[in-house]
């Protein structure tokens, strides 16, 4: 079965000689809820504007359920919707014109378009607002406004940039249910970039993170924390107040030991969770210390980020400018 | 084809009827212009008459019966011509949204996307003249009015003459302007190039003022200026005057087809480049 998305040796240059792009390899199956995560300017942008015909790449190719998206553009059309992180929508129209309006420009029968876009109002929970102006509703209803533009053709793959942007903790919640629907629904292929990294972990099934136009790694989150190894291992322990931290610290893989607090709690930094938990056990009791809780916790994405491009995620951020593939 | 294009129209025609001081704009203005400007300045008053002055004046107005009317049609060809020069604000909003990017995104053939503003843009330009145009014929054949005052003589030809001028005006300007709004960087870029452009077309044609009482240079400058051009076959078939020019009609028209046709070739070659026509 072919990818939805396939790209090889993907690279863009701008006529300025900035580098967008380079040598970016990658595969989505379908089906699946794709996350692209990367810091401003990372090149997620100019990737998406390359695979949705906005923008020509100057090197390597990307091909969209096998088909090349710079030699058959309109083919590509046709199997994509796109959702912007801004409201595209026309504000002095109403919310079921501007569904007519995207129909009309897939080339759907007027007939066909009204009762398709009945059902889609129905399911994002725009019925009522349909022959409003959407100059009058709140920023939840404008997404979902533009997740109804993006799907009255029923694509086969959805773009999603920066969707939940400036959407507040309940808004953004909301709007992953409804996207979780959909797919449930339709089978979509999902591809989603976002500077919530949380939101990529809970979401997809494989991420990949690129930073300076280069892809660093993907795989699904479990893995790539995995990968990484490092960890954090949360215990509280008695039995002589030097020798603890001590034992602690000569153990190999655990490469911090911090106390905090006074009742004997500890929190150490190891590389490898799985091997050093047992180890820390095997040590506490031949030392004759008494091991009252421990605790592990995983890394999250945002230390895998970090580990990776050796630097913080900047989540707070200014996004990426909309004005794609103009030059 | 036939649908993304009608898509298009509705699209644009929907934004412009939700705003209703688009469609007051579209049927006063030429109203207020002609009244405002027509009335406060008369040419004929700055001449005495008699001793070769009436003579003067009408020569110089070519066989227009009162500035007033020679006046009113210059005008409502720099109303159509204004109205051209705002054509490619729509996309200029759009590029700025993301809505222009999420049309491009979808399957619609370029031509629909361009053609169906440029229909709707360039009827809009041309409404006011037309109701103008309308009006000033119709009011011939009612006793006692004075105002923009019509040929009665004028006939089939006449009046079908002057809508190809009007249309070929209206559409030239659109064209070239709508491909500005999707060319140019910025809307600086784009309203500094129609204050730029806006009123030297207007002042080196012979809308408002005798094309005689011009310097030499500019009287063949004027002589070219598809709103001249326009505007002259407007006239002598508004007044039957066409004795007072030293071409037909005809002439004039086909020296405007070849102005839409450079017009328009300069926008589909700007705009098919940003709407990247495969």
């Amino acid at each position: 079965m072919t990818e939805a998305i396939r790209t090889e040796a993907l690279g863009k240059i701008y006529p300025g000689g900035a580098v967008a792009l380079a040598d970016v390899n990658l595969s989505v199956r379908r089906g699946e809820i794709f996350g692209f995560l990367g810091p401003n300017g990372a090149g997620k942008t100019t990737t998406i504007s390359i695979l949705t015909t906005l923008l020509q790449p100057t090197a390597g190719t990307a091909a969209i359920d096998g088909i090349d998206v710079v030699e058959h553009p309109d083919r590509i059309r046709r199997k994509i919707g796109l959702v912007f992180q801004r409201s595209t929508a026309d504000d002095t129209l109403t919310g079921r014109e501007n569904l007519e309006i995207a129909a009309g420009l897939y080339g759907l029968a007027p007939a066909e378009a009204r009762s398709r876009i009945r059902a889609i109002l129905e399911r994002l929970d725009l019925g009522e607002a349909a022959d409003r102006l959407v100059r009058g509703y709140s920023g939840g209803m404008r997404r979902r406004l533009e997740i109804a533009a993006g799907i009255v053709h029923e694509p086969e793959l959805l773009f999603l940039d920066e969707p939940t942007l400036g959407l507040d903790p309940q808004g953004r919640a909301q709007f992953w249910e409804y996207i979780r629907d959909l797919r449930a629904r339709q089978s979509m292929t999902i591809f989603l970039t976002t500077h919530y990294l949380d939101e990529a972990d809970q979401l997809s099934d494989r991420i990949a993170i690129i930073d300076g136009g280069r892809l660093l790694t993907a795989g699904t989150p479990a893995g790539l924390k995995d990968e990484l190894g490092a960890g954090r291992v949360d215990l509280r322990a008695r039995g002589g107040d030097g020798s603890v931290a001590r034992v602690l610290r000569e153990l190999p893989g655990v490469t911090a030991v911090e106390r905090v607090g006074e009742d004997g709690a500890y929190r150490l930094t190891v590389s490898h969770l799985d091997q050093v938990v047992p180890a820390i056990v095997r040590s506490c009791d031949a030392a004759g210390i008494d091991l009252a809780s421990i605790s592990t916790r995983r890394p999250s994405l945002e230390e895998v980020f970090l580990t990776i491009t050796g630097r913080q995620y900047d989540a707070g951020l200014e996004p990426e400018r909309a004005d794609r593939g103009g030059a | 084809m036939y649908r993304e294009f009608v898509t298009v129209l509705r699209r644009e025609l929907l934004k412009f009827v939700r705003v209703p001081i688009w469609i007051a704009a579209a049927f006063v203005i030429p109203v207020l212009y002609l009244v405002l400007f027509g009335q406060a300045f008369d040419l004929g008053a700055l001449f005495p008459s008699g001793a070769g002055g009436d003579t003067y004046v009408s020569d110089a107005l070519l066989g227009a019966p009162d500035y007033f009317s020679y006046f009113a049609v210059g005008m409502i060809a720099f109303v159509t011509l204004s109205m051209s020069l705002y054509a490619g604000t729509g996309v200029l909003f759009d590029r700025q949204l993301g809505t222009h990017q999420r049309i491009l995104a979808t399957p619609a053939p370029r031509s629909a996307l361009f053609g169906g503003i440029l229909t709707f843009r360039a009827f809009s330009a041309a409404w006011p003249a037309f109701l103008c145009l309308a009006v000033a014929v119709l009011l011939v054949h009612v006793p006692g009015m004075v105002g923009l005052s019509a040929n009665a003589g004028i006939g089939a030809i006449g009046l079908a003459e002057i809508l190809a001028a009007e249309a070929l005006l209206a559409l030239m300007f659109t064209a070239l302007f709508l491909s500005f709004g999707y060319v140019l960087p910025s809307n600086e870029a784009y309203f500094g190039i129609v204050t730029i452009l806006n009123l030297p077309i207007l002042f080196t044609s012979n809308a408002l003022f005798p094309q005689s009482t011009m310097p030499a240079w500019m009287q063949t400058v004027t002589a070219y200026n598809p709103v001249s051009l326009a505007v002259n076959v407007m006239r002598m078939n508004l007044f039957g005057t066409a004795a007072y020019y030293p071409y037909p009609a005809d002439v004039y028209l086909l020296r405007l087809l070849r102005w839409a046709a450079a017009l328009i070739t300069i926008a589909l070659v700007l705009s098919s480049r940003a709407l990247r026509v495969p």
